[in-house]
């Protein structure tokens, strides 16, 4: 089983890179000191391993429920919430403490053991993707060859998950935000997935920790060597964030839970901790694929400017999360929502194409690069994608956002 | 040899599920759990990259589409489906004696058959040249062939009144 | 655009970032800016309420609270309230006599609908609506019934929750209190006068007596 095994190499022993993984060690070596076989030690090691992240994101997400209602507050000049502790701190933790001693509520025409799976169907994907994505320099939970062919592959388990808590609450509601979330997460995952393909191209792996590794280094001194500051990464990583921004149901593409109009979707039924569940679940997932938009594009944990390598990786990789999250926060606080056939349509007229065009681009910036001909890669790949984007930006805003639509049924 | 041991009666089961379920949903939800102890068979054999795409593309896509052909039909009728059960089995049956002949005829021709030494795992890299030179006709057509669905599915979902629409508008 | 009319070329998905900017801004500027907080952090801080705002009949009284009730008792409000909040029972002594002040003057919360009609018919400025609005309670019966303990509120309470309305009454009370006393002193000194017509009557009329006699 090569997903279990290889945890990456031991960093130096006090090294600040070593801090993340300090319970695992410390674990291991208090276990080792008693005696214990050495199954039993790799085991308990890869338990604390994961048990940090999961920790990590925990409370990433105790805190982000918190910063979330303070920002859009502050966008909305407003205070948002400062009533429980020191300037609300201890929020989440009212909130948490509502949420468990809510009534669980099962509808009496829900299927019962697919009502109470969805939520958790909802929470194992995202927090299989967190783990893994390359945190630090010696900070990957599990380092797989695979690791961007798992994120996928996991991450699409969350559209079943959501179909069957739509269909399992057996109302109209859940049922209607289910096909919503379906038809807007399949459309959205394509471009998603094609925008990181040109990465996968241009690094001709799928191993997260070597991508983000080949962002090592700086162009001219002091720009970095991320895959966003190429013009084919430029183009994808927009369109990844743009997609990642519809794929985690946030506004302006809520519509899935568009709360205006079909109460909650596919979580109108659910209460008290399953509820709970399924906004842990959307959080987990927005760290998840935010985190791995950094990875791919924003050079996952290398220093932003040279000279400021000597702090630890992981601070930088959580600074980066730190300001993708903000801007998912401050988009929210921003755009009002979309309308399905408005989304579908920028899905399917605008994103694909786009993506499409960035893998021939990544295709002719390596090997371009490769041979040496740094300006004409930019003088050919800067036209093949702004060129296109202008003309889909224009047509799209001229003939299509401002189509109107037609009713069927409610004239 | 045991991840098979403990997998296989899970997946079969699950397959039974899938074909013995009376509503749709629930068989559609049993297809994907059958696909998606597949793709951790695969995993437990080793095959990395063949299991994730097939969790990927069957669990993630596949399984969704039925899914999500199953919310936009209208749901048959449970128990006339129940009533149908023996004759479905029967034809049921009948279609898989092909493939248990098969699978018969290789069992008893074959001492023949010795495990697969370990091969040396494929690299991602190896697969995609393979896949694009040697193999690069077979996916060739097949693109063609997806690409023509996509098109021919994009012509049924047109409106057909679209040209009177066009001109309401104006 | 349906509109014959050329309309200006905008690049598109400008208005993306201007509506960024325009969040942005507002975000920006709400730490430091502080007219655009207005969110008033309610148990500690109460925003200011107008002279206008009128929410529970209140009772006035000068200086002392018992004595300087300012109600007669006169039952005119409770006649006049439409859902019938108010009780009164007139205050007599051991005779039976009206001592013009209420001994109970109750009014019911749960009942009162805020009408102000009671401060509107009140001839002797007894009662005013007031600006308290925190009165909810966690007692369904006493907590809502309010007495005279809870009614009684003095002269100075008025005259800061209601400044104009206060001063204007003040003034005509004083006014018609100069009057009365005027009044009073006009008549003490009509009785004087009277007196002492009368007397000078009398001993006019007993020196006629006496002249009469003599």
């Amino acid at each position: 089983m090569n997903l279990f095994a290889a945890i990456s190499t031991e960093p130096a022993l006090w090294s600040p890179e070593w801090l993340p993984r300090l319970p695992q060690r410390l674990v291991e070596m208090l276990l080792g000191f008693l005696g214990a076989p050495e199954w039993l030690v790799s085991i308990a090691g890869f338990l604390v391993a994961a048990g940090t992240v999961v920790g990590v994101f925990l409370g990433g997400f105790a805190l982000l429920s918190l910063i979330e209602r303070k920002t859009l507050a502050r966008i909305q000049n407003r205070i948002g919430p400062n009533r429980a502790g020191w300037f609300g701190i201890l929020q989440p933790v009212a909130d948490g403490i509502k949420m468990l001693t809510k009534e669980d509520i099962v509808p009496a025409k829900a299927e019962k053991f697919l009502h109470l799976l969805a939520p958790i169907l909802i929470v194992v994907p995202a927090i299989l993707a967190l783990g893994v994505i390359p945190y630090g320099r010696e900070w990957t939970p599990v380092s797989l060859e695979l690791g961007l062919l798992f994120f996928f592959a996991v991450g699409s388990l969350t559209e079943l998950s959501v179909f069957i808590a739509g269909w399992a609450s057996g109302s109209k509601f859940p049922m209607l935000g289910a096909m919503r979330a379906i038809s807007q997460m399949v459309s959205y995952e394509l471009p998603l997935i094609i925008s990181a393909l040109g990465v996968v191209m241009v690094s001709g792996t799928l191993s997260l920790p070597l991508i983000v590794e080949q962002q090592g280094g700086f162009h001219l001194g002091f720009i970095p060597a991320w895959n966003l500051f190429t013009p084919w990464g430029f183009f994808a990583g927009i369109l990844f964030f743009i997609c990642s921004i519809a794929e985690a149901n946030r506004c302006p593409f809520d519509l899935p839970e568009g709360e205006s109009e079909i109460v909650a979707g596919h979580m109108t039924e659910y209460s008290g901790f399953k509820y709970a569940l399924f906004f842990m679940g959307e959080y987990l997932g927005l760290f998840a694929i935010s985190a791995l938009g950094i990875t791919l594009f924003l050079g996952g944990w290398q220093a932003p400017l040279p000279g400021l390598g000597f702090l630890p990786s992981w601070i930088w990789f959580f600074g980066k999360l730190a300001i993708v999250i903000f801007m998912f926060l401050w988009i929210r606080g921003t755009y009002p929502r979309v309308r399905i056939d408005q989304l579908m349509r920028f899905a399917w007229l605008c994103m694909i194409p786009m993506a499409l065009l960035t893998l021939p681009a990544a295709g002719i910036w390596t090997i371009l690069n490769r041979d040496g001909h740094g300006f004409l890669a930019w003088a050919i790949t800067v036209p093949l994608l702004l060129i296109p984007c202008v003309i889909v930006t224009v047509i799209f805003n001229r003939r299509l956002a401002s189509a109107n639509r037609t009713y069927r049924f409610a004239e | 040899m045991i991840p098979l041991l403990i997998l296989s009666p899970l997946i079969l089961l699950a397959a039974i599920g899938a074909v013995w379920m009376a509503r749709p949903v629930h068989a559609a939800l049993m297809l994907a759990l059958t696909l998606a102890l597949v793709a951790v068979l695969y995993l437990a054999l080793g095959a990395e990259f063949i299991g994730l795409v097939q969790f990927a593309v069957y669990v993630g896509a596949v399984a969704v589409l039925i899914v999500f052909s199953l919310l936009i039909t209208r749901p048959g009728d449970e128990a006339e489906e129940i009533e149908r059960r023996p004759r479905s089995l029967v034809t049921g049956l009948l279609c898989t004696l092909p493939v248990m002949a098969v699978l018969a005829y290789t069992a008893a021709s074959g001492s023949n058959i010795k495990l697969i030494p370990w091969q040396p795992k494929l690299s991602i890299a190896e697969l995609g040249e393979v896949l694009f030179t040697s193999h690069a006709p077979a996916v060739l057509a097949l693109a063609v062939l997806l690409t023509a669905v996509l098109i021919g599915a994009a012509l049924f979902a047109r409106e057909p009144d679209k040209t009177q629409d066009d001109s309401s508008e104006k | 655009m349906k509109t014959g009319k050329p309309t200006r070329w905008v690049l598109p998905g400008l208005g993306l970032f201007q509506g960024l900017a325009v969040t942005g801004k507002n975000m920006v500027q709400s730490f430091y800016k502080k007219e655009r907080m207005t969110t008033v952090q309610y148990p500690e801080e109460r925003a200011p309420i107008s002279p206008n705002f009128r929410n529970f009949p209140f009772l006035v009284y000068d200086k002392d609270p018992k004595a300087g009730l300012r109600c007669t008792a006169c039952s005119i409000c409770e006649k006049e309230c439409p859902p019938q909040c108010i009780y009164i029972v007139l205050d007599r002594d051991e005779n039976g006599k009206s001592l013009k002040r209420p001994k109970v003057f109750d009014i019911d919360l749960s009942v009162c609908m805020n009408c102000g009609i009671c401060s509107e018919v009140c001839p002797f400025d007894s009662i005013y609506m007031d600006g308290e609005y925190e009165l909810s309670t966690d007692d369904r019966f006493g907590g809502l019934l309010f007495g005279l303990d809870r009614l009684s509120k003095s002269a100075e309470y008025h005259m800061k929750l209601r400044p104009e309305q206060a001063s204007e009454v003040m003034a005509r009370r004083k006014a018609d209190e100069e009057k009365k006393a005027a009044a009073a002193a006009a008549k003490l000194a009509k009785a004087k006068a009277d007196a002492e017509a009368k007397k000078a009557e009398a001993e006019a009329k007993a020196a006629e007596g006496k002249g009469e006699d003599a």
